[in-house]
């Protein structure tokens, strides 16, 4: 059992013992090995339970907008999990003085389909050993560099350390390199745009508009989507390019200046849809043209709420 | 009547079939399979996944299908817009899944004619499984990987050949033409559909498990199990026994179309004066599970669940509702 | 592609668009049937999805206008306005929209015959680029609904 897994025992049983919280969302053991389970709880003897590791692939914070606004929680936070909950509370969605982050520094996600692109379906067990991922299936063990496995969100983090944290566990990591960060977005800019069209379109038609993207995405709290909108319809809900194309499209926009680069949503999809591009650039943009990050500040407005009127000169009359 | 066919042959088999009907298979698709049209017989590949993610009971319920046009202010009807195929590679699973929906759909007194006519035109060439996953359940559900209800053929896999296992006239149409299987090839198919069942753990027991959810209706049981649950619409989609639907009139494509609905939406129960008789998860989760394992027995007293899979591998959040049925299982009031 | 096509037009403009009287009445009255207005009481109601709907109609140019910054009507609509369809303009473009589809003119009450000389520029810039082809999705495109 790893330092980090510990540490995160003794602090969540410390903050329900001492009655801090009421509940404490974390992470136990999965159902199947490549993967973990959120969890959530209340008693300090279950802290037993809670585990830390790299196939704890959800977006925990996803999970603030369900539970009842009185209610006093403990979450877990990797980098992209605290940047999410300063997002949300500036957008007034929580009281900060509700939430205690136990915040730890994040190596990244192990992302399951990258394992079973290579050893196939029937995953027995899956451990990490320092850098080395190791995975038993029907047919032997197999071995994996975990820089290889890594989901590719994680690949490109530049904020591994939680912010604004009640409490650090484990040694800060280095942060990433935004250069690299970037640079798929200007990859696929620099791409024809019949091309950026066509990857575009061959992404969306696998859609089934089960919205597990959206689920699973912090900032995506509202009550009434604009999906759901029937008068007028933006988005019909039939399988078309047209429908599944203004979903991919407005959703990815409604997160401008708001997306974490968490990557929840391209690990929630059961059909392997690639959406992180959309939203990549997006995030770029405010960066370019707002000095913009979303999670680097607990008070600045993201761009798009945070309009002045300096921005004259900033646009074509 | 038990048919051979060598591996090899089965392109040409396939081809033949192509003369007279659509021939559908599991294609490849990124890293995943999806039953489609073949164009040519070496598309099928029905061993890269162990089963499609989609499931083939779209084929007979699109997730979105037109039910009537209006052209021109004539209405035009669309039952008729189907034609003869045949679907190869299918599971039994999914097979047996199809069976159960006719139940709904083609039994009784209200026929769903959509329905029905692609069933009736449908040949469905079942490839058994072998190797089952560790994700697979259907032995504690009433099924197993060889089950051949609702099978027009059954293949069995026994090396460098299948045999066939010919249940009606339907799957004689397309082997009738075929060597009978030898004794030792029908044995040794036997041995690999025993082999198979044997492999497979019981993850639960699904005895008594109607009576069991009935009586932890009102319990804390469901609000504790739905926690994770993000409330998206993957288990309903992904399964092949989901079957609710929502009709839309579509204005301005002059259509009326009905598309896959999700009780794990809040908005599926919500009614137009803002009532929701399943307001929160646990309502929904409750019904979901319940729906399966409760519900779907009393109406037909069959499980609503053929132990596919794919919810448990395909959830975002890592639910398993073999774990959730093993749990109600074993509650106890404490 | 020249001669037999006209190009579909959409104008989203603020109610309050400080236009000369004449060309607030030419606006009104006498607009070609191929650019359609769509008046908003201010440029910060224009969502993205109206830009979207157009888009996927098979609009091939859309323009939209509005006050200059210290103008707006409501205070402050505009400048809302323009931070999120500039970057909505980009977002589409990065998708493979031609960037030359969106257009903004921000217009004061002194700039007689700037309206009517943006929509011309804006229907020559889309006659030289053709037809809209990407992004048009809808079943039955906007002019040819029932």
């Amino acid at each position: 059992m790893n330092q980090l897994t510990l540490a995160i025992r003794q602090e969540a049983a410390r903050v329900l013992g001492k009655d801090i919280v009421d509940m404490v969302i974390g992470f136990e053991a999965g159902a199947l090995p490549l993967k973990a389970q959120p969890a959530f709880i209340t008693q300090k003897e279950e802290a037993e339970k809670l585990v830390y590791n790299g196939f704890c692939q959800n977006n925990l914070a996803a999970y603030l907008a369900r539970r009842p606004k009185e209610e006093r929680i403990g979450i877990i936070c990797r980098g992209c999990e605290s940047r999410a909950v300063r997002a949300m509370v500036i957008e007034h969605q929580h009281d900060r003085d509700k939430l205690y982050l136990i915040g730890v520094p994040c190596t990244g996600i192990i992302d399951w389909r990258k394992i079973e692109r290579q050893v196939g379906e029937n995953t027995l067990q899956a451990v990490e050993e320092g850098d080395e991922v190791i995975v038993t299936t029907r047919d032997g063990e197999y071995r994996f560099q975990r820089a290889d496995v890594l989901h590719d969100s994680c690949k490109r983090c530049l904020h591994p350390n939680p912010v604004g944290a009640d409490i650090v566990l484990g040694d800060p990591l280095p942060e990433g390199d935004p250069e690299q960060a970037w640079a798929p977005v200007l990859e696929f800019e620099a791409l024809p745009p019949e091309e950026r069209y066509a990857y575009f379109v061959q992404e969306a038609e696998r859609c089934i508009r089960c919205y597990a993207c959206r689920e699973a995405c912090p900032m995506c709290y509202c009550t009434e989507c604009f999906v759901d909108c029937t008068t007028p319809r933006w988005a019909e809900s039939m399988i078309t390019p047209s429908g599944t194309q203004a979903w991919h499209i407005i959703r990815a926009f409604h997160q401008t200046g708001r997306c974490v680069s968490c990557g929840a949503c391209e690990r929630a999809c059961p059909m392997d849809i690639k959406m992180t591009y959309l939203v990549d650039k997006l995030n770029y943009d405010m960066v370019q043209q707002y000095r913009f990050e979303v999670g680097a500040s607990d008070e600045a407005q993201p761009p798009f709420a945070a309009f002045t009127l300096d921005d004259r000169n900033r646009f074509v009359r | 009547m038990y048919k051979v066919l060598s591996k090899a042959d089965l392109p040409r088999l396939i081809e033949k079939w192509m003369a007279q009907a659509t021939v559908y298979a599991p294609l490849r698709q990124g890293d995943f399979t999806k039953f489609a049209p073949l164009n040519d017989p070496a598309q099928a590949d029905l061993y890269y996944a162990a089963n499609t993610r989609y499931p083939p009971k779209a084929l007979f319920l699109p997730q979105s299908e037109v039910m009537f046009r209006a052209k021109d202010g004539e209405f035009e009807s669309t039952e008729d817009e189907v034609s003869s195929r045949v679907i190869l590679g299918i599971h039994s699973c999914d097979t047996r899944a199809l069976q159960l929906l006719d139940g709904v759909f083609w039994a009784g007194d209200y026929q769903d004619p959509y329905w029905a006519k692609k069933r009736g035109q449908t040949t469905l060439v079942v490839l058994g499984c072998a190797n089952p996953c560790a994700t697979c359940f259907c032995t504690s559900v009433g099924s197993g990987p060889f089950d051949k209800r609702g099978a027009d053929v059954m293949l069995i896999d026994i090396g460098d050949e299948y045999v066939a296992d010919v249940r009606n006239e339907k799957g004689q149409a397309l082997f009738d033409h075929l060597p009978d299987a030898s004794q030792e090839q029908t044995d040794t198919s036997r041995q690999v559909q025993a082999a198979a069942a044997a492999k497979m753990e019981k993850p639960f027991e699904s005895e008594g498990i109607e009576d069991k959810l009935y009586s932890l209706f009102d319990n804390d049981f469901w609000p504790k199990i739905q926690q994770s649950c993000l409330g998206c619409g993957v288990c309903t989609f992904l399964c092949p026994t989901c079957h609710c639907f929502d009709i839309v009139d579509e204005a301005q494509r002059s259509e009326r179309v009905r598309n896959w609905d999700t009780c794990m939406f809040r908005i599926y129960s919500q009614e137009a004066s803002g009532h929701n008789p399943r307001p929160t998860n646990t309502e929904r989760t409750r019904q979901r599970i319940m729906h399966k394992y409760a519900y779907f027995v009393e109406l037909y007293d069959e499980i609503g669940c053929t132990g596919c899979g794919r919810c448990v591998r395909y959830c975002p959040v890592d639910l398993d509702i073999r774990q959730i049925i093993r749990s109600a299982q074993a509650w106890e009031e404490s | 592609m020249n001669d037999t096509w006209t190009p579909r037009i959409v104008v989203f403009q603020c109610q309050y668009s400080l236009y000369s009287e004449a060309d607030q009445k030419w606006m009104d009255t006498q607009l070609p049937p191929h650019i359609k207005l769509i008046q908003v009481p201010c440029t910060g109601r224009i969502s993205p999805l109206f830009v979207l709907n157009a888009i996927q109609g098979g609009t091939d140019g859309v323009l939209i206008s509005g006050c200059l910054p210290e103008k707006c009507h409501f205070k402050e609509g505009n400048l809302g306005a323009r931070r999120q369809l500039d970057e909505f303009r980009r977002f589409l473009t990065y998708l493979g929209m031609g960037e030359e589809r969106m257009r903004f003119a921000w217009i004061d009450l002194s700039e007689r015959g700037r309206i009517r000389q943006e929509l011309a520029d804006l229907e020559e810039t889309i006659r030289a680029t053709g037809p809209i082809k990407r992004l048009v999705t809808r079943a039955i495109p906007i002019g040819e609904q029932p």
